[in-house]
């Protein structure tokens, strides 16, 4: 008895010791990967994806740059006109010049002065060479705002051309950057099923189907009353009409649309179609 | 809803020439629309009137089931005047969709009614009208306005300045007494025709309203009788041999169409009221009956059992072919013809069951709008939206008018001063 005891005892033991060596917790090795980013792409975002490719033809895509349509001018020698401008704003005030030169370049100055007005510059120039220091002084006098101002007025005319750009540029209402979720307007059209009353039992339905555009604050109220596109003289179309406006306003505030999608929200063509309903 | 969500989601795809959103709604309540009713302001006359006119539009619309009058207890604004605008907000707050305010002017025994309905969430009239009428019309003038307010909220024509026209049955369920009788749509100014001497069945409006025809029992056999409601003159139709019965007015009021039951068979006819010529429509050894005219005249419904059973049939109204329309189980009814064309109701018997329901000329789109022990004789509102029948209970009772949607919705009753069945219902009055 004794022996099968220390038979089992060491016949365990042995299976432990094995178990201990055989199935010892090997270090598991943890790789430093980098976390790779996942981006979940919805549907529509990945419709949104204008597919581009290399090997495509040049477009021309020069002229849309424009965002006012008028006359094509002919771009001018631009350093004329802007050495023009010097002159007849900036360059006639070269007096804070003489001012910080010594009294020496007065008298030259005055007399150039008083037998040519035009050329100054011409005259100016021989006498010293410390004509320098001007130009800076300029910058800071107030009264070159005017000049600034000039300077606007010319990218301006710049940016007309003969076609008007109509690429999305940055911030545009259809850019895919805040996109109106599929809940926002399902919000929306439940609210308006809910408060939109249906004239059950009509004979023509078809009379009943209006076209509305809205136009939408940011807060989500009416910009202006409901605009009807749809029209008709019979009295079951303006009840349906009246009916589908009245849903509009009572509809008030459009909470369910988020301010970050405004752009995408702010005009609503809305289908007021209740030809299943009736059916049915 | 799914083309709706097609689209909506089409929507979401770049649109670079139009930034609008598009959406559809293919689906809105049937919810009544809440409507605030405040007395009208009275002039010259019992403030009572003022209020009893505002009750019976607000009765009138609740009972069509397309309107909850707001109870006045709720309104935060009290209408002095209709001459200034509503305070709208004051009306938004309590959610009236529509408002109506009006003044009753009486001047010796002249009344004038002015109402004006205003769309409270738009804030601007939808309706201003005024009517002149005597001081005893108080009530046809609550009517009409009603009938206004109906039209210019649902689209569709009113029917509450209309009569109906039914058998009072009075007295124990043996020897009931039977007269012709004679109200307003809501139950009001009950006028009996008949005294009950005899046995009077079926009566008809013509579209002038202001004759019935009607199928008596005066003669010993029943014949069909006109009978002008205001003189009380009456004129027998056709004085052939044999029983004449089911009659009805043509739509232009000039001819009535019957039948009449020679032997064992019962065949149609139509005659000219005024030249008196009658003309055969039906030649079949079964019994033809029940004839209802198409709103355009050009065709005729009638239930015949020349199939076996009986069933509804189409024909043009000169006679000739009949179509028949019905197929389903059963035996189909008293076929009447809706005022907008669109539908013809009929009384349906399935094991045991009366039920009332709708279906289209040719056949098609059948529904069933109410079912019952026994419900029967149908008859339309001149709008075509609403259908009134009568209903019997069974046992000791006896009928009941009742009204329901053609939608099948809001079923009433209409209360009368005892028994009534056979109802018609009268075109708009003049």
């Amino acid at each position: 008895m004794r022996t099968a005891y220390t038979i089992s005892a060491i016949g365990h033991a042995a299976v432990l010791l094995w178990s201990v060596w055989s199935l010892a917790a090997k270090p598991l090795p943890v790789s430093s990967n980098e976390g790779l980013p996942v981006d979940l792409v919805t549907a529509s975002d990945f419709s949104n994806i204008t597919a581009g490719s290399k090997a495509a033809p040049k477009t021309d895509t020069a002229k849309p740059l424009v965002e006012k349509v008028a006359e094509a001018k002919p771009v001018e020698d631009p350093t004329a006109k802007v050495v023009e401008k010097k002159e007849v704003q900036a360059a006639r005030e070269p007096p804070p010049a003489p001012e910080t030169k010594p009294a020496e370049a007065a008298p030259d100055k005055k007399q150039a002065e008083t037998k040519k007005q035009e050329p100054k510059k011409a005259e100016a120039k021989p006498p010293i060479p410390p004509k320098k220091p001007a130009p800076p002084a300029p910058k800071f006098d107030p009264k070159q705002v005017a000049a600034l101002l000039d300077k606007r007025e010319a990218t301006r005319l710049a940016a007309a051309g003969e076609t008007l750009n109509n690429a999305p540029s940055l911030g545009v209402s259809n850019g895919a950057a805040a996109q109106l979720s599929l809940s926002e307007l399902d919000a929306l059209r439940a609210r308006l099923a809910q408060l939109w009353t249906v004239p059950a039992g009509a004979k023509d339905p078809q009379e009943l189907v209006v076209l509305i555009r809205i136009k939408l604050k940011r807060d989500g109220t009416l910009a202006a009353p409901p605009m009807v596109l749809t029209s008709g003289k019979t009295p079951l179309f303006i009840a349906a009409r009246d009916s589908a406006v009245r849903a509009l306003f009572r509809g008030q505030p459009y909470d369910m649309l988020k301010p970050e999608h405004y752009e995408q929200w702010k005009d609503v063509e809305i289908t007021f179609d209740p030809r299943d309903m009736i059916r049915g | 809803m799914l083309g709706g969500a097609a689209s909506a989601f089409a929507s979401l795809s770049p649109q670079p020439a139009a930034a609008v959103l598009k959406l559809n709604v293919t689906e809105g309540n049937v919810q009544p629309v809440p409507i605030a009713i405040p007395d009208f302001v009275g002039v010259g006359l019992d403030p009572a009137t003022g209020r009893n006119v505002s009750q019976i539009i607000a009765s009138n619309l609740r009972r069509s089931g397309l309107f909850a009058p707001i109870d006045q207890a709720a309104y935060i604004e009290k209408i002095v005047t209709i001459d200034t605008l509503p305070r709208f907000p004051d009306w938004r707050q309590i959610n009236a969709q529509a408002l109506v305010t009006g003044r009753i002017t009486q001047s010796d025994a002249r009344l004038k009614a002015e109402f004006r309905l205003w769309d409270v969430f738009a804030g601007q009239q939808l309706r201003g009208e005024q009517y002149n009428t005597t001081a005893d019309n108080w009530r046809r003038i609550a009517h009409i306005i009603s009938d206004a307010i109906y039209e210019r909220i649902t689209g569709d024509k009113g029917y509450f300045d209309t009569r109906i026209v039914f058998v009072d049955e009075s007295g124990p369920k043996e020897r009931r007494i039977k007269r012709l009788a004679l109200m307003d749509q809501d139950g009001a100014n009950v006028r009996y025709l008949t005294r009950g001497d005899d046995l009077v069945l079926t009566p008809r409006f013509s579209s002038a309203a202001d004759t019935i025809t009607y199928m008596s029992y005066r003669e010993g056999d029943p014949k069909v009788y006109l009978m002008n409601i205001e003189t009380g003159q009456r004129e027998i139709v056709s004085n052939f041999p044999g029983m004449t019965f089911s009659p009805r007015f043509s739509p232009d009021g000039q001819r009535v169409i019957f039948s009449l039951q020679r032997g064992g068979s019962s065949n149609l006819f139509v005659m000219d009221l005024r030249s008196k010529a009658t003309m055969r429509l039906t030649d079949t050894q079964v019994i033809d009956t029940a004839p209802s005219y198409s709103p355009d005249g050009t065709r005729i419904s009638f239930e015949s059992d020349r199939g076996g059973k009986q069933q509804i049939y189409v024909m043009a109204a000169t006679g000739g072919e009949a179509q028949r329309i019905s197929f389903g189980e059963g035996a189909y009814s008293t076929p009447v013809w809706s005022p907008r064309g669109d539908y013809i109701a009929f009384t349906k018997q399935t094991e045991g069951k009366f039920a009332i329901g709708i279906m289209r000329a040719d056949g098609s789109g059948e529904r069933i709008l109410t079912e019952g022990y026994h419900n029967e004789g149908p008859t339309w509102a001149p709008n075509g939206r609403v259908i009134m029948f009568f209903r019997d209970p069974g046992g000791n009772a006896g009928p009941m008018l009742y009204t329901v949607d053609v939608t099948g919705r809001n079923e009433q009753i209409l209360k009368t001063p005892s028994y009534a069945s056979d109802p018609a219902w009268s075109p708009l009055l003049q």
